[in-house]
């Protein structure tokens, strides 16, 4: 009996094995697995509550300061949510994001020549037509997203210098009327019931939007199965090029709309306008757990990666740490939330993104 | 009839020894005469009367010149909140060892080969060439001005192309200034006459160079700092949103402040300091943190830009109704120049665009023509309130 129940032990025990590795998550990944990126977000808000029990920071709770973090990181949202497809496609990112932002911000300021409405129109249409030209080139002709959206990005700089000859121009200069240009300048700065602002209000129609897109409809499906496997998605009768090409048009429509909300932000038409935010929308993607391989993750996961970087800038600056140190901390957190969510995956046999 | 032929010979040598003497004297008396008379026409040429794109004089030397404390034994052993401990940032230039320059030609500047090296395509950039070129039209200087778009290394290609040419002259903005040095010691091992100008080098550089000339943004925020002081009441807290890490804006214009208050006005006291770059939603929402930490405590901003980085400081003190801040910054774009007639910026700092260009070429035309050159040249200094805010309208970039 003893000998039967050890060879039974013996005959159980690599199944066992299986499972202790399988538990052998630590509480962070479960954490993190459990809660998702939201849950990283609540540790947030609990530590900046702990401080300021404590008497450590000020007003960290107060509905203002909520609403300054949601306020500052809403330009940053609008961009990330619409690269967030690219990144969604297993295309990484779209580089051309920030000059699309500076070439329609831009090219809304000259118009307002034309009124307000012309302006906005055919700004859009402008910024929109840079992610057609990535649509084609990275989904029908295959060319490498990060080369192409970079050598496009260089493209389109290069053109807003020549035709504004290395010049800004001012929207209430360039405008045809004062109203035009009241108008322009009220796209960042209009506030609903006094406190929120317009920007806010555009990232949460994009949200909903984006979500239903990605997960209510064909197209999200089909993005799905071209992100996690592109060449089943093609077996299965997927038009992979129009999906991947889809996913850079909508793109584009973000950095459009961004472009015309930071422009009116500077009160400035310039090329340096959203500069920097290709990175900083692609730190936001991959901390809120949307995989840089494609095909996992959600908009409302990257609008928590926005949220987080707003609530750890918020508080390193209510804690009174200085410039360098913050620069270092947010490299450690990005690399320990990365690192973890990678580890976890790989334990969890999901996959090694 | 041999020694008939050697006289012949003789002779003939001798008259056309003595002919090219002759004409060597004459083409040289033609030549000192045509010297002389470039000169002479060159000295003769008056650019204070140039103006630049917002009405004020292009150039206005002789108005900035400000004492040169001696320098202390080791300036970095005293505190940054004493005013000598900025000294070798605040003074490059004034005691540097000149090395190897050559000797003005004193032939005038009209006619001369100027290559004028910038840091990178910007709208100031652009100004700034068009005051230069304003100067280089008023001598007839054949002006070349190249821009590296902010690659060092390309920028290093220009300086060896430069020097290919041999211009008369090069200008260079040097893109960082610990590398300056190396430049700066490249162009005046082959010869070339060099002036820098604009950003701050490295003190090294300003040995190998004829002058630097630019900003004097200490000095331009220490006034800035005295006026913003007295609208304080020389009391509360202030903070400081502080220019790109590493140049040397990013020093004079908060520690040019935190040191010169250390003395005029001890009774202020430096909340926080912070660079959030030169975007208006990260200057935003550092200003609103700040306010949530610091409340009715803080009471005046200074900003190292009166652009994107004023704009997020508005914004955020808008949306906190607090319109009590005081806030002063550095130059004098449009934004800024608009939010100091709207009455919201206090004061900014004038820093001409055009005239740091024009200053450049000004300085290399005086050393062609023989001119006192001081090794710092300073552009003009002055504060810009609501007071005559109209007068540097309309805006130069």
């Amino acid at each position: 009996m003893t000998e039967q129940k050890t060879q039974h032990e013996h005959i159980v025990q690599p199944e066992m094995q299986l499972d202790a590795r399988a538990v052998k998550l630590n509480i962070f990944s479960k954490f993190l697995h459990t809660l998702g990126i939201y849950g990283i977000a609540g540790l947030f808000v609990i530590f900046g509550i702990v401080l300021q029990v404590f008497g450590v920071i000020n007003g960290f709770l107060s509905v203002q300061n909520m609403l300054n973090i949601v306020d500052a990181v809403a330009l940053l949202g609008i961009v990330a949510v619409g690269m967030a497809f690219v990144t969604y496609s297993g295309h990484y990112a779209d580089l051309s994001a920030p000059t699309t932002m500076a070439l329609t911000g831009i090219v809304c300021v000259q118009m307002l020549r034309y009124g307000f409405l012309p302006a906005i129109l055919i700004s859009l249409a402008v910024g929109i037509s840079v992610g057609l030209l990535n649509a084609v080139a990275i989904g029908k002709f295959k060319a490498n997203p990060i080369i192409w959206t970079l050598a496009v990005s260089y493209v389109t700089l290069g053109v807003i210098r020549l035709v504004w000859v290395n010049k800004q121009i001012y929207p209430d200069v360039m405008a045809s009327s004062q109203r035009a240009s009241d108008l322009f300048d009220a796209i960042y700065r209009l506030r609903f019931f006094g406190k929120i602002a317009l920007p806010v209000i555009i990232l949460i129609i994009l949200i909903i939007i984006y979500t239903l897109l990605m997960t209510r409809t064909q197209f999200g499906a089909q993005l799905k199965i071209t992100g996690a496997a592109r060449k089943a998605a093609k077996f299965s009768g997927i038009n992979v090029e129009r999906i991947i090409g889809a996913a850079f048009l909508v793109s584009a429509v973000s950095a459009a709309i961004g472009g015309l909300v930071v422009t009116s932000l500077s009160r400035v038409g310039a090329w340096y306008n959203g500069a920097g935010y290709d990175f900083r929308a692609v730190t936001a993607i991959v901390i809120g757990g949307m995989t840089l391989a494609g095909g996992r993750g959600s908009i409302i996961g990257v609008v928590g990666g926005v949220l987080i970087i707003g609530l750890m800038n918020n508080i390193m600056t209510l804690l009174g740490i200085g410039t360098f140190s913050q620069d270092m901390i947010r490299g450690a957190i990005f690399i320990i939330v990365v690192g973890v969510s990678a580890k976890s995956l790989r334990s969890l046999g999901r996959d090694d993104a | 009839m041999k020694k008939l032929v050697k006289l012949l010979f003789v002779g003939l040598m001798l008259l056309t020894a003595a002919g090219l003497v002759f004409a060597g004297g004459e083409a040289e008396e033609a030549a000192s005469g045509a010297v002389e008379g470039n000169l002479e026409a060159s000295l003769a040429i008056d650019v204070s009367v140039l103006t630049a794109a917002d009405g004020q004089p292009l150039i206005k030397l002789g108005g900035q010149t400000r004492p040169v404390p001696e320098r202390p034994a080791d300036p970095s052993a005293l505190p940054e909140t004493d005013p000598l401990h900025w000294w070798d940032m605040e003074f490059a230039g004034w005691n540097s060892v000149k090395t190897n320059i050559p000797e003005s030609p004193k032939d005038g500047a009209i006619g001369k080969r100027i290559v004028m090296i910038v840091h990178g395509d910007h709208p100031w950039t652009t100004a700034c060439s068009n005051g230069a070129q304003k100067v280089a039209d008023a001598y007839d200087i054949d002006l070349k001005i190249m821009s590296p778009n902010w690659d060092l290394a390309v920028q290093n290609q220009m300086i060896d192309q430069a020097i290919n040419e041999r211009p008369d002259m090069i200008l260079l903005i040097p893109l960082d200034a610990k590398t300056a040095p190396q430049q700066a010691r490249k162009i005046n091992r082959a010869g070339v006459p060099l002036i820098l100008f604009n950003t701050l080098p490295s003190a090294e550089a300003m040995d190998y160079a004829i002058a630097w000339t630019g900003p004097d943004d200490f000095g331009q925020f220490r006034i800035l700092s005295r006026l913003w002081a007295d609208a304080l009441g020389k009391e509360g807290g202030v903070a400081y949103v502080q220019h790109a890490p590493g140049g040397s804006p990013y020093f004079a214009r908060c520690f040019g402040p935190i040191s010169e208050l250390s003395e005029y006005a001890p009774e202020i006291t430096v909340l926080d300091k912070q660079a959030p770059g030169f975007e208006a939603d990260k200057t935003m929402q550092l200003v609103s943190d700040w306010l949530t930490r610091f409340g009715d405590e803080l009471k005046g901003i200074c900003a190292a830009d009166d652009s994107a980085q004023a704009l997020g400081i508005f914004e955020a003190l808008s949306k906190a109704g607090r319109e009590d801040v005081i806030v002063v910054a550095a130059g004098n774009s449009k934004v800024g120049m608009d939010l100091v007639k709207d009455g919201k910026l206090y004061a900014i700092t004038y820093q001409t665009a055009e005239g740091d260009g024009a200053l450049a070429v000004k300085t290399a035309a005086d050393w062609f023509n023989g001119l006192e050159i001081e090794p710092v040249r300073y552009l003009p200094q002055h504060m810009i309130t609501v007071e005559d805010v109209e007068d540097f309208y309309p805006p130069q970039w």
